[in-house]
């Protein structure tokens, strides 16, 4: 049973990566990300791109596909985004399912739809601790997320960057009369939330596959660990993740695997009836009418 | 005024003519039928769709499990229970109904992003418990279905279909211009507002998601009986994503902008599907186009030929003195 | 008709009303003025059931007020305007009035569906009804016109034509002039006439233009700080020291500086 609950916790460290630049997109400019998971999935191709065609080394491909990913996401917050800023949030939301429809058909164009394997960062057997077995590509998946994390914590508490970003997801029109680029702090903003859903790619497909369709339960998954988070808590996201990922291990192995989506569905209902703001964001506040 | 009326009104004739005699117009051919076929049934659900995310402002990014679990319930019955078609149907629709509940009940207390991702759950798991529930549904076997005797060929029951389908969108209409049509886009635009004059906004949203889920339902039992076998493939949460993508195309808040939408996204598959995933580059470019360029969608710019019409009118009308509008609201007569 | 007995608001440590007891005469012009943030709309907001008092009650002639739930206030006869303008922005100008009807009309879905002609005949009532309110208020050419694009004084007017629909018993308006400019304040003074004397619907107002509320007022009451500081008639309440330190103590204090 450790066993299961390490793997789970392992698939949580993807999701709560995912869940992660969510979060951050949707704090910072309140808009959700649809299309998250398929952005993730071109640059998870784009790094195979690298290793196999170019063959480039692992972690040359890895900084480089991470360095698309940012660049990507600047340019789908550029040429798309920006527009759609005033609009009403169906509006928003339905033009980041048009990007997850286009970039699904897209890359199925380029890369074609037959699955592959993805290599592993790092090869090697399994050590053993005590009762379970981790094998080091599982363990290097743990450290990044660690540190990733870590990181993110730091910029948007720390920095002046996060200040802005926090301030932008405050108030708008406050943030640009305090002389704060937007501009600026939403590229950053759809920068980091394209690579670290980007690095969730590349965790995940060394355990999974590479496919064009290789995202849709990582983003779900993903999408469940946002809603605990309150779509507000950054830390929330990466626990809301480690949660999912280890709850749908267990139902995964002791009941079905196509459960476990069903049953990560049920809990979000269920958190969300109780607490429709989610687990770790403060209730709403009162509106003045 | 009379002339837009009467424009509207021949032009929805003109349109129930040539579905009627369509059939007979490509030589009784099942792969076109079948195209309108499809076309009808994804119409139902984009109406109703319509009716809960484009009335109701209840982002909706499930609504393919509504299809399946009318499909499905139509073949259980049909299949193992025996029973016949006029019972079926009606049941698709009820079962639909009453799971939406499961949605419509927390739906009532969460915000837009909760909602759809809550929504988008339901739609992915519709199809996994289909897979999974071996005794009911076969699993990934599926389950054959066979049409009634008197409806039997491939042509009686594209009018079956046809037929309920007009019914459908009728019913929706008038749903959409009754008052419960303006409660749900009193719910969309200001909660508070809808509470003070007296809408109970909880039970509403409830509400709106049972009827969009019913009517969704119903469109799943057709379909069932026309492609005469169900499969936990049949209706994806990309079925759901194109939903959404025709009555935002054809324009929310519009049951005529839903039909435009279901038509132009059941059409273009047909044409685009040489190569896979043409046919979600198209639908996605077309999506992000509309929201960019044209948010209200297409039938918008049927309304602008309306408006132009209206103007032509006013302009050969002399305008009298006490007509002259003032931004002072200096008329009102107290 | 309306009263309010010790009733106190409070938001997590913050009071926003205390202890306010006050009764409202039927069919007269009652008014509640103060500081921005003595406590006015909250109190609007409890008689519409957004907000529940922690203590006291409101009762509405003899009945008790925290029973109900929002959607079912209109049906007392209490009807409302908003400070922000609560309109339904996307609907036409006929269909927001319309809405305000909503609790008269039909309920019954299959009549709906079937466009039965009991549904036509109450559609077609509602609709003479609604365009008795739009001649009133001077707005018969916007009556297809969607409602977010109208200027903000008609919306105002919209806004309060909507509470008008029902006939309602108690109408609350809440600072239905603010930011009119004279001639649409005018004209919104005659309107509070008319409800009154004409349509024999009982006012309640909060209200800053001070012209307005001491011309149209039968009775006025000062909040601040969410405690009532004063009662009484429009000249009463024009000499109650109370009121003019609430409402100037400050000047006073520089001038005398």
């Amino acid at each position: 049973m450790e066993q299961i609950v390490i793997s789970g916790l392992i698939f949580g460290c993807v999701y709560g990566l995912a869940a992660l630049g969510l979060v951050l997109i949707f704090r910072t400019t309140g808009l959700v990300n649809f299309a998250h998971g398929e952005m993730a999935m071109v640059t998870t191709f784009v790094a195979f791109t690298f290793l196999s065609t170019f063959e480039l080394p692992f972690f040359v491909s890895f900084l480089l596909a991470i360095l698309f990913a940012a660049l990507f996401g600047v340019l789908i917050y550029l040429v798309l985004i920006r527009h759609v800023g005033d609009a009403s949030h169906l509006n928003q939301l339905v033009l980041t399912l048009g990007i997850f429809l286009a970039v699904h058909g897209g890359a199925g164009l380029i890369w074609g739809h037959t699955p592959t394997s993805f290599p592993r960062a790092l090869d090697g057997s399994s050590i053993q601790l005590g009762p379970i077995f981790i094998s080091p590509n599982e363990l290097f998946v743990l450290v990044v997320t660690f540190i990733l994390a870590m990181a993110l914590f730091a910029l948007f508490r720390f920095t002046q960057v996060g200040l802005s970003m926090r301030a932008s997801s405050q108030d708008l029109t406050a943030a640009r009369l305090m002389g704060i680029n937007v501009n600026f702090v939403f590229m950053v903003t759809w920068a980091s939330g394209s690579v670290l859903g980007g690095i969730a790619g590349l965790l995940t497909a060394p355990f999974t596959f590479l496919g064009v369709s290789m995202m849709f339960n990582v983003l779900i998954m993903a999408f469940a660990a946002a809603v605990l988070a309150g779509f507000l808590s950054l830390p929330g996201a990466v626990i809301g993740g480690l949660i999912i990922g280890i709850f749908g291990n267990l139902v995964s192995y002791y009941w079905a695997p196509e459960m476990a989506l069903v049953c990560t569905f049920v809990l979000i209902i269920v958190v969300l009836y109780i607490r429709p703001q989610g687990i770790f964001s403060a209730p709403e506040a009162i509106k003045k009418v | 005024m009379k002339d837009r009326i009467m424009n509207r009104r021949t032009l929805v004739v003109i349109f129930a003519a040539f579905l009627l005699a369509y059939p007979f117009l490509v030589g009784q051919s099942s792969y076109f039928m079948s195209l309108i076929a499809m076309t009808a049934i994804y119409a139902i659900a984009a109406m109703s769709l319509n009716l809960l995310t484009g009335y109701g402002g209840q982002i909706s990014v499930g609504q393919g499990g509504f299809l399946m679990l009318g499909t499905y319930t139509a073949a259980v019955l049909s299949a193992k229970l025996d029973m016949p078609i006029w019972i079926t149907i009606p049941a698709a629709g009820v079962v639909a109904g009453l799971v939406s509940l499961v949605i419509g009940l927390p739906a009532v207390r969460l915000k837009g992003h909760f909602l759809a991702v809550a929504t988008l759950g339901f739609g992915l798991s519709i199809p996994e418990i289909a897979l999974n529930w071996k005794s009911v549904t076969a699993g990934y076997s599926g389950l054959p279905m066979m049409r009634p005797e008197a409806v039997s060929s491939d042509l009686a029951f594209f009018y079956v279909i046809l037929v309920v389908t007009m019914v459908i969108t009728w019913i929706l209409l008038n749903i959409a211009n009754s008052r419960l049509g303006r409660a749900f886009l009193a719910i969309r635009d200001s909660e508070i507002a809808a509470a003070a004059t007296g809408i109970n906004v909880a039970g509403y949203k409830t509400i709106m998601f049972m009827i969009a889920a019913f009517f969704t339902g119903i469109g799943g039992g057709l379909y069932a009986y026309w492609i005469e076998y169900v499969s936990p493939n049949d209706f994806t949460i990309m079925t759901s994503f194109f939903l959404l993508a025709m009555i935002v195309v054809g324009g929310l808040a519009s049951i005529w902008g839903a039909i435009v939408g279901a038509i132009l996204f059941t059409i273009i598959p047909h044409f685009a599907d040489s190569y896979v995933g043409v046919t979600n580059l198209i639908i996605g470019v077309a999506v992000i186009l509309i929201i960019l360029f044209r948010p209200s969608g297409l039938i918008s710019i049927g309304e602008l030929f309306g408006r132009n019409l209206k103007t032509k009118e006013l302009e050969s009308a002399p305008v009298k003195p006490d007509q002259k509008q003032s931004s002072e609201v200096t008329d009102a007569k107290f | 008709m309306l009263n309010f007995n010790e009733l106190t608001v409070q938001f997590a440590g913050l009071t926003a009303v205390s202890r306010l007891s006050l009764t409202i005469p039927e069919g007269k012009i009652y008014s509640i003025i103060g500081p921005n943030g003595a406590g006015k709309t909250t109190v609007f907001n409890c008689i519409s059931r957004f907000y529940t008092p922690t203590e006291g009650t409101i009762e509405f002639e003899g009945f008790d007020l925290s029973r109900l739930k929002p959607h079912q206030i209109i049906g007392l006869g209490i009807a409302r305007s908003f400070q922000n303008v609560e309109l339904f922005s996307k609907m036409s100008v006929i269909d927001n009035l319309l809405t305000g009807l909503h609790s008269t009309l039909d309920h019954n879905i299959i009549s709906i569906s079937l466009k039965l002609p009991s549904i036509r005949k109450t559609e077609a009532n509602a609709r003479k009804k609604a365009v008795e309110v739009l001649d009133m208020f001077g707005l018969t050419q916007f009556a297809d016109e969607k409602v977010e694009n109208l200027p903000y004084g008609y919306q105002k007017m919209v806004d309060i034509g909507r509470a008008i629909m029902v006939n309602p018993k108690l109408i609350l308006l809440d600072e239905p002039v603010a930011g009119m400019n004279s001639a649409e304040t005018e004209k919104l003074c005659e309107l509070i006439l008319h409800l009154r004397d004409k349509m024999g619907i009982t006012v309640l107002l909060i209200e800053h233009d001070m012209s307005l509320v001491m011309k149209v007022s039968d009775h006025i009451s000062v909040m601040n700080f969410g405690e009532k500081i004063a009662e009484g008639t429009p000249a009463e309440i024009q000499q109650n020291p109370a009121v003019i330190e609430a409402y100037l103590g400050e000047v006073e204090a520089d001038a005398e500086a």
